[in-house]
């Protein structure tokens, strides 16, 4: 019997979502349990997460409500090292290859989300800074290098924690492309699609759609829920 | 037989630093190249490492000469995901526990070291952020430190020591020598904050880890010294 793993969460999250669907690739047994980020708990602080921040778990001690965590389980934050420990804890799942080489890829592909995609593509939205669309641009040419012609998956034959790592980014990428919602200048969502509608980004764009077409992301995302939270958030366009 | 490992580093460099403990303490066998970073050879970009930076492996392929690397070898780059492989290709070595909870408590620490060390402590070295950042830092990562216990997770020497070891060192000539392009003396009294009893469990950790034999066999103080001085010009932020 698996020990009880419970993910605090929030819809929003790209970096929640990124466990999640570690989670339902693997088939794990899991809790769920969204945190009102605007009116965080008391007990989440001082219980679950000491930054206070999605996404974290706890795993192991007694089986208890989400909202009365056990000072006996173990708590894991940070997404990277998270979707690491569900690699570990089903180490027949494919979420991490066997072999060192192939491990090291996936590694090398969660590396490069962070540099050229997490850190790039929100400053674009104007969440962290500021970048221009070409910025996004380069950081998806420089995951686009590794990626493989007639590979499914960002690193061998399996869906691994590299696809999770990527994916609720990639989802959030269609949305701006296709709403133009941002805080970047109006029009540079779109400028955006149409570049990377051009056949130098066909590989990635093929990679971005099979992410996207994936039950376990269609099952996680809600598409209007992120719409509706773009058009409150982002109202300070950059001119 | 171990298929051949070839780390290419340069020594004075930190983050290829972090491999070198990370092998030795495995007692793992490995070639060693240094790369002049500032006149990089044509054949480290394009057969090592594409992006040109060191640390970068090659791992497996026939056995070669360093400066003539094979296409049959793979090629692993970036120093935490290098540490990982190293710590895969030695599962007994205690580089990275079994258990999965210590396994996440260890990459929690190379994150925390990533976000509220290397960030902080260079930025601070190059003049751009005050001292008081680095503190800040050190305070996070002394809260993942526990009493009593010698290695950052665990007990016994893991990827998250080999991580942050060299920062450690490059931390302490520092206080100890006042080199760097911060505002001058910021140096000497990032060293004094650190002596009060608020730091006194990160200190001895930096301590211990200064004293292993793996760090000083492959630490060179003196020429880290002499590269501060000659390189960062004599201009000092205000």
């Amino acid at each position: 019997m698996p020990e009880q793993l419970t993910l605090y969460l929030h819809k929003l999250s790209p970096y929640s979502q990124k466990i999640e669907l570690a989670l339902v690739e693997a088939n794990a047994l899991y809790k769920a349990y969204q945190v009102d980020l605007g009116n965080k708990p008391e007990w989440f602080a001082s219980m679950v997460n000491t930054v206070g921040k999605v996404p974290a778990v706890t795993y192991g001690g007694p089986d208890v409500d989400p909202e009365d965590p056990s000072p006996l389980s173990a708590k894991i934050a940070e997404s990277n090292v998270i979707l690491e420990f569900v690699a570990d804890l089903y180490p027949d799942s494919g979420l991490l290859p066997k072999d060192p080489i192939q491990r090291a890829n996936v590694r090398f592909f969660i590396n490069a989300t962070a540099k050229h995609v997490e850190e790039v593509f929100y400053a674009f939205l104007g969440l962290r800074g500021q970048a221009p669309y070409e910025k996004v641009l380069e950081g998806i040419e420089f995951i686009q290098g590794l990626l493989e012609e007639g590979r499914d998956f960002a690193v061998g034959d399996h869906y691994t924690i590299a696809d999770a790592c990527i994916t609720p980014h990639l989802a959030r990428l269609k949305i701006v492309i296709e709403t133009d919602l941002g805080n970047y200048a109006v029009g540079m969502g779109y400028k955006l699609g149409e570049e990377l509608k051009r056949p130098k980004f066909a590989k990635f764009m093929k990679y971005l759609e099979r992410m996207l077409e994936r039950p376990s992301l269609k099952q996680n995302h809600d598409e209007e829920f992120v719409i509706t939270y773009f058009k409150t958030r982002f109202t300070e366009r950059v001119q």
